[in-house]
């Protein structure tokens, strides 16, 4: 976990990076030709962090949960400084960009989401971390299996029943 | 809820969704018996499955796009352009805002960073870029200067002139304004709304928020004619006024045809002016503290009905004014600032912010136009007492002369400018007086000092001239220390002294 744990802190800046080109990317509606793939995050920052310390990744595997991780972290993070900011220190509510998240059916809280992702990581920790992948990594059905090592159609059926959970769960969470 | 059960109801989840309706609602049934719990679990997943709709589907990049890339211009230190970025002194929906100095012109300004779906969308950039050149042609010492509007790296930067001090939000979180500051206040924003609006300027989004008051107390009115970038893009106005906690922010201060998104006018503004008005003098807001209590006033106000704000302001004028303002219909409204001024400002005389109740309007201006009557017939006397005196004093007297000449003029010209005003626009005076009042000041005290300086040239051979030219610099000098400022403030052009 130690060595996680450093793996991490080189890690996020990198990660940190690639984000922002991504968001921009995203935000200048390019067309999907042009347009980054969501893993070219991961892949680039692996292979610059490979260039640098080649034997702190085990695999592929273990550095995309790192990635998603880490982007997670960054993600919350900043939702919470951004509330602080904001009301003073009162809970923040940083709602998900609309369109995205299936219209205006589910609007979603990002750290309602994080808070609800920890608690389905209680019932089941491996959904918790395909949610990781899949949402905060960006990976695709087939690479979140490569990942987790488990077949793209358990990866689909566990991402179904979580995204439910979920969904119910930030719909039912009190918005104060 | 624990893992094991959990489990179970993923696998009911899962072959539940293999079957369809009436198959799926007898699977159910059987596989739950005698759990009404589990059953109604599984249950709401399915639903909540089916309304999930593209939950989570893009990643997290996308969906918290604008969060990352919020502060990608964290530029405190740097600097950008001709400017070197001081410290960050604001974040909203419109971006972040820069305390910086302009290394060219060297004054300090306000650096807003404007969020990048202005740089990349070529419509709404343009939009922008007209807007900003309109709004920079306004000057009034009601509202903060727009000096341009910078394209730097790609990057869309505001450049506008830096206001220090407290908004009337923060103001406001002391409670109501004091009696003797409120209706100045007003004044002063009446007065910059209505310069705007004559120049067909509107603001669209006036709130506490966008109003600083300085230390000296001058009120500067922010963000004039650019209140469409401060709207967050993710966000309809009417899912903002129904978000609770966020509830009294701009959907507050909307008139209702803005609701709809029909023609903004200056009428827009005279509507926030009244809910402006209505807090900053009662500390509340005119619709009700909650997002409910607001949203029945709103719909009141969209169906054309006037909100019926059962609570009636002192002093009865102010109640007129600020009820003129809310009206539901703009055409019943003040048609422009400017007319809401005049009223304002009839409130201002009659509200005795002066200390000279007992005089009426006239009467207050009396002692005022006797004193810059008499002080420039003083000042125009004094050319020609130097020309005659000129050639005692070798080699400097036809310079000081000159002088003399030059600094009587500006003085006699400007209190004579001030004296025609009050006679015939003494509305304006006040604007007026603030505007040519330093002039005055130099003159004079240019004046004076070519007095002295004659004085002091001719003591020893002239000593009856020199006495006479040092008093009457002295006396200037002192109406200028002492007279005038009295005089001034019995007229009410100026503010009561602070305690």
């Amino acid at each position: 976990m130690a060595d996680d744990r450093q793996s991490l802190d080189s890690l996020l800046p990198v990660v940190y990076q690639e984000l922002r080109k991504l968001a921009a990317a995203y935000l200048r509606r390019e067309r999907p030709g042009q347009t980054l793939q969501p893993t070219a995050l991961v892949h680039e920052a692996y292979l610059r962090l490979m260039k640098d310390k080649p034997n702190r990744w085990q695999n592929r595997a273990h550095f995309c949960a790192i990635a998603a991780h880490s982007m997670r972290q960054i993600l919350i993070e900043r939702a919470r400084a951004r509330g602080a900011l904001k009301r003073g220190g009162a809970r923040p509510r940083i709602t998900l960009d609309e369109g995205l998240v299936g219209g205006s059916e589910v609007s979603t809280d990002l750290l309602a989401l994080d808070e609800a992702m920890e608690r389905l990581a209680a019932l089941d920790a491996g959904q918790a971390r395909l949610v990781e992948l899949r949402f905060f990594g960006g990976l695709t059905v087939e690479e979140t299996a490569e990942a987790m090592n488990i077949s793209p159609a358990t990866v689909k059926r566990h991402w179904t029943v979580a995204r439910a959970w979920l969904a119910r769960e930030l719909e039912s969470a009190p918005n104060a | 809820m624990n893992p094991t059960r959990w489990r179970q109801i993923t696998d009911l989840f899962h072959a539940a969704l293999e079957r369809e309706g009436e198959a799926r609602a007898a699977f159910l049934r059987d596989a739950t018996a005698g759990d009404p719990e589990l059953l109604a679990e599984v249950q709401s997943l399915i639903a909540s499955h089916e309304r999930s709709g593209a939950f989570l589907d893009a990643p997290a990049w996308e969906a918290a796009a604008h969060l990352i890339l919020d502060d990608e211009r964290a530029l405190t230190g740097k600097t950008l352009g001709a400017y070197r970025i001081a410290e960050e002194i604001g974040r909203g929906g419109m971006g972040v805002v820069y305390a910086a100095h302009d290394e060219r012109l060297g004054r300090d300004v306000a650096l807003k960073a404007l969020p990048p779906e202005f740089t990349r969308d070529a419509r709404r950039r343009e939009r922008l870029t007209r807007e900003a050149r309109a709004a920079a042609a306004l000057s009034h010492p009601s509202i903060a200067t727009i000096y341009s509007l910078e394209d730097i790296d790609g990057e869309l930067y505001i450049v506008s002139e830096l206001v220090r001090g407290r908004t009337l939000r923060e103001e406001l979180h002391g409670g109501p304004l004091a009696r003797e500051q409120l209706v100045p206040t007003l004044v002063q924003i009446a007065s910059g709304l209505a310069a705007a609006h004559e120049q067909g300027i509107v603001h669209r989004d006036l709130k506490p928020e966008n109003v600083i008051r300085r230390a000296d107390g001058q009120v500067k009115i922010l963000d004039f004619g650019l209140a469409h970038i401060d709207t967050a893009p993710d966000l309809p106005a009417f899912k903002r006024l129904t978000e609770a906690g966020v509830a009294m922010g701009t959907p507050g201060y909307m008139a209702p045809e803005q609701f709809g998104g029909r023609s903004i006018d200056a009428r827009c503004d005279v509507f926030a002016f009244g809910v402006l008005a209505w807090e900053l003098a009662t500390g509340e807001h005119p619709f009700g503290a909650d997002a409910a209590a607001l949203l029945t006033r709103m719909t009141e106000l969209l169906e054309g009905r006037s909100a019926g704000i059962s609570r009636h302001l002192a002093p009865p004028a102010l109640d007129r004014i600020v009820r003129r303002c809310l009206r539901a219909r703009p055409a019943e409204r003040y048609a422009s600032g400017r007319e809401m001024l005049e009223d304002v400002r009839a409130l201002e005389r009659a509200s005795g912010w002066t200390s000279a109740r007992a005089f009426d309007d006239t009467d207050r201006l009396w002692w005022w136009r006797f004193h810059q009557v008499s002080i420039a017939s003083l000042n125009a006397a004094m050319p020609i007492a130097t020309w005659f005196v000129r050639p005692l004093v070798r080699p400097f007297g036809s310079w000081l002369f000159f002088a003399a000449l030059a600094a009587a003029t500006v003085s006699v010209t400007l209190r004579l400018n001030l004296w025609f005003t009050s006679r015939v626009q003494a509305d304006l005076l006040p604007e007026q007086r603030g505007r040519l009042y330093p002039s005055i000041l130099l003159s004079d005290a240019l004046l004076s000092a070519v007095l002295i300086a004659l004085a002091v040239l001719m003591a020893g051979n002239h000593d009856e001239v020199a006495a006479l030219l040092l008093t009457v610099a002295i006396v200037i000098l002192a109406s200028l220390a002492l007279i005038e400022p009295t005089t001034t403030r019995a007229a009410g052009l100026l503010p009561p002294r602070q305690r």
